[in-house]
């Protein structure tokens, strides 16, 4: 039952993150952000209590615990209040058209496919499908960076790679072990701290959160 | 003894965070500095004789061996220098209204924690803490790159954090499946640790660990600053404090390139030879060399000219470590400690010219020799040191990795690279020397007297200039020791 639960959930973070592909509003990238890592707070939980009836560990559902708090909660109710106060006149961001941009994503899931297909040995532990699903996410997370202009576009872009790499460990390994978690979470609080007072930084020098006039800097 | 390491670089931050006066603060940097040293060389001491130091408590987490050790030595070295020359620095900054007094505070307290992460990177057995630490590497200079807090600071600090953290990330993947060929062979106390992992290699699953070795190396490479990966660093470079620029040089760079040679052991123990991990390497050490080479012809402002040649470097590290073979892994090392202190002393002198001339555009530069006798000599020799002339330091090193090359018969590689170094050397005397010739114009004489300005940094370059001169002809017993102990380690023979 699990095991077909797990599956479903990897395949939903993986839909998000199309989702997320789609949206042309700054402030829907912040909810599809928070909709994807709940979606991993459910598969972590469900990982955790698992691991909890089969071997009494509890470092799996306090990771659960962490990202509702950091990842639902509180990252995203940042993001929200450095975008209430960078608002840009055009709040629509996008380089080439939405079709195009998740079609490139389906190719990117049937480039991870082939990649993972050609390894022996990489369906250990869970099945190999959880593994595209979730490198798939990486790579997603990877390409929303580049196809955004917009500072906040590119922190969230950011996450989601962070998102990617997190179900990666869960699925693929049972998770890492929890100091590293631990360790991972705080780098990651700290680089949306940073990046979102560069973006202030950048908004009052530049009069705009465009990355596109950073450019003066070349050779 | 070793936990100082990583206590007095919090005891330094909160007495930064509660002593207001700029002496303190001057004080606690340098003395802070110090101590590490002085800890470093009794620890150095230790490893030498006993091999690697590790402690029970914490999870058995706290691990030093001669790898680790002796680019540990290079980081409290430079950090040490960095330090003393940036009490002249920020006075001469505060003075000429570039920056506000206050904001002395908070470079030393972000320049402790940068130091303190690259402390913590290479104390730690676990890849996963060395990932965590190399990351947190970024964010703790983010803000020492855009220091200056203008659109060309915020460019580069942007530009910074965004590459290398997702290069990172990218290596993040590469532990994951690191830690996935593991599965089933290590017990879940040693998950990610590398001795285990070292220990265990030949069982570990090849595939899935040359997959994550490709992923390491591009993640890895980003922060040490390999082409293609390397765009971020010639702006961080150009554009943060000078002493910063000399750490992020001399130091940063070894530190990821240490996560690459962890990595590079592991996996070669694990093929039975390096043919896999040596072309990738060779390949991508190549490219930077040659990506350098390019841009160095070019260049027009010698901050950014610097930060190509520490991409060469690293290039030239990288394709040591590529061939694999003692002299070669012997040559690589001594390279890191070599590119460390000249590029460091290279930068710092730079930050004098800087401070002097307030310009980084080479062409309004004339006769440095004559306003700045002290930097300008450093700067002119060490000029000659970076492109690898006898007899400094940086000639040794790179004659033994040219000498190894060549002991492969890879003919084409060695030629190759030959030709490329002749290209840099051409590059920095076509571009940079005419600094130095010609007479300063009379208005700018009048505006720069000649005269040093930071006398203790000056002094701190005559030191470097010292070593970096007698490194090419003796090589201290210590380290000689050192680095064969660091060979050993990588190539599986002790």
């Amino acid at each position: 039952m699990s095991e077909n639960l797990s599956e479903t959930l990897s395949v939903l973070i993986l839909l998000s993150s199309f989702v997320l592909m789609a949206n042309k509003r700054i402030s829907s990238y912040i909810k599809s952000f928070r909709i994807q890592s709940m979606l991993i707070a459910l598969a972590a939980g469900v990982m955790g209590v698992r691991s909890l009836l089969d071997e009494g560990r509890w470092d799996i559902l306090i990771v659960c615990i962490l990202i509702v708090v950091l990842k639902v909660i509180y990252i995203p109710g940042l993001l929200n209040r450095t975008y209430a106060s960078v608002r840009y006149r055009v709040e629509k961001d996008f380089i080439l058209n939405i079709p195009i941009l998740v079609l490139v994503c389906c190719g990117l899931v049937v480039f991870s496919y082939f990649t993972l297909a050609s390894i022996d040995g990489s369906s250990q532990g869970m099945s190999n499908m959880q593994l595209v699903n979730s490198i798939s996410v990486i790579w997603i997370g990877l390409f929303f960076m580049i196809s955004r202009k917009k500072a906040l576009g590119q922190i969230i872009g950011f996450l989601v790679i962070e998102n990617g790499l997190y179900i990666t460990a869960m699925l693929a390994t049972q998770g890492m072990p929890f100091i590293v978690d631990l360790g991972i979470f705080i780098d990651l609080v700290t680089f949306v701290l940073i990046m979102g007072m560069l973006t202030f930084r950048i908004n009052d020098q530049f009069d705009s959160i465009d990355t596109d006039q950073l450019n003066n800097l070349k050779g | 003894m070793g936990f100082l390491l990583l206590v007095i670089p919090i005891i330094a931050l909160l007495l930064l965070f509660i002593l207001k006066p700029k002496r303190l603060q001057h004080l606690v940097s340098v003395s802070s500095a110090v101590l590490l040293l002085i800890i470093a060389a009794i620890l150095t001491h230790n490893v030498i004789l006993y091999g690697a130091i590790a402690y029970s408590w914490l999870g058995g987490f706290f691990y030093l061996d001669a790898l680790s050790m002796m680019i540990l030595d290079i980081v409290l070295t430079i950090g040490l220098m960095a330090a003393i020359f940036s009490i002249g620095y920020l006075e001469e900054e505060v003075r000429q209204d570039k920056l506000p007094a206050p904001k002395i505070r908070l470079y030393y307290m972000l320049m402790v924690t940068f130091i303190f992460t690259m402390i913590l990177a290479l104390t730690v057995k676990n890849m996963g803490l060395m990932w965590i630490a190399i990351e947190a590497t970024t964010l703790a200079s983010a803000f020492l790159v855009g220091f200056y807090n203008n659109r060309y600071a915020l460019e580069a600090a942007w530009k910074y954090v965004i590459i290398c953290s997702v290069g990172i990330a990218v290596a993040l993947l590469g532990i994951i499946l690191l830690h996935l060929s593991s599965a089933g062979i290590l017990e879940s106390g040693s998950f990610l640790d590398w001795t285990a992992l070292y220990a265990n290699a030949a069982s570990l699953k090849s595939s899935v660990l040359r997959l994550a070795f490709i992923f390491i190396l591009v993640g890895f490479g980003t922060k040490a600053g390999l082409a293609p990966m390397h765009t971020w660093l010639p702006d961080a470079h150009s554009q943060a404090p000078s002493p910063i620029s000399a750490m992020l040089s001399g130091v940063l760079l070894n530190s990821a390139m240490y996560g690459i040679i962890r990595t590079t052991a592991i996996v070669n123990h694990n093929q039975g030879s390096s043919s896999f991990t040596g072309r990738l390497l060779i390949a991508i050490g190549i490219l930077s060399i040659a990506t350098a080479a390019i841009f160095i012809l070019t260049q027009k402002d010698y901050k950014r000219l610097l930060a190509y040649s520490s991409i060469e470097h690293m290039g030239i590290i990288a394709v040591a470590i590529g061939i694999f073979t003692p002299l070669s892994i012997f040559g690589g090392l001594l390279h890191m400690i070599n590119h460390s202190l000249t590029k460091s002393m290279l930068f710092l002198s730079a930050g004098n010219i800087m401070q002097k001339y307030d310009t980084k555009q080479i062409f309004k530069i004339k006769g440095i020799l004559k306003t700045l006798p002290v930097s300008g000599t450093v700067f002119l020799l060490g000029l000659f040191a970076i492109a690898g002339t006898p007899p400094f330091n940086v000639f040794a090193s790179e004659f033994s990795i040219t000498a190894a090359i060549f002991n492969q018969s890879s003919l084409w590689v060695g030629m190759v690279f030959i030709l490329l170094l002749a290209a840099v050397f051409a590059g920095i005397a076509v571009t940079l020397f005419k600094m130095f010739y010609g007479e300063p114009d009379s208005t700018e004489a009048a505006a720069a007297k000649t005269g040093e300005i930071n006398i203790l940094g000056t002094i701190c370059l005559v030191i470097l200039l010292a070593a970096v001169t007698v490194g090419g002809v003796y090589l201290p017993e210590t380290v000689r020791e050192l680095i064969i102990q660091a060979q050993g380690i990588i190539l599986g023979t002790i």
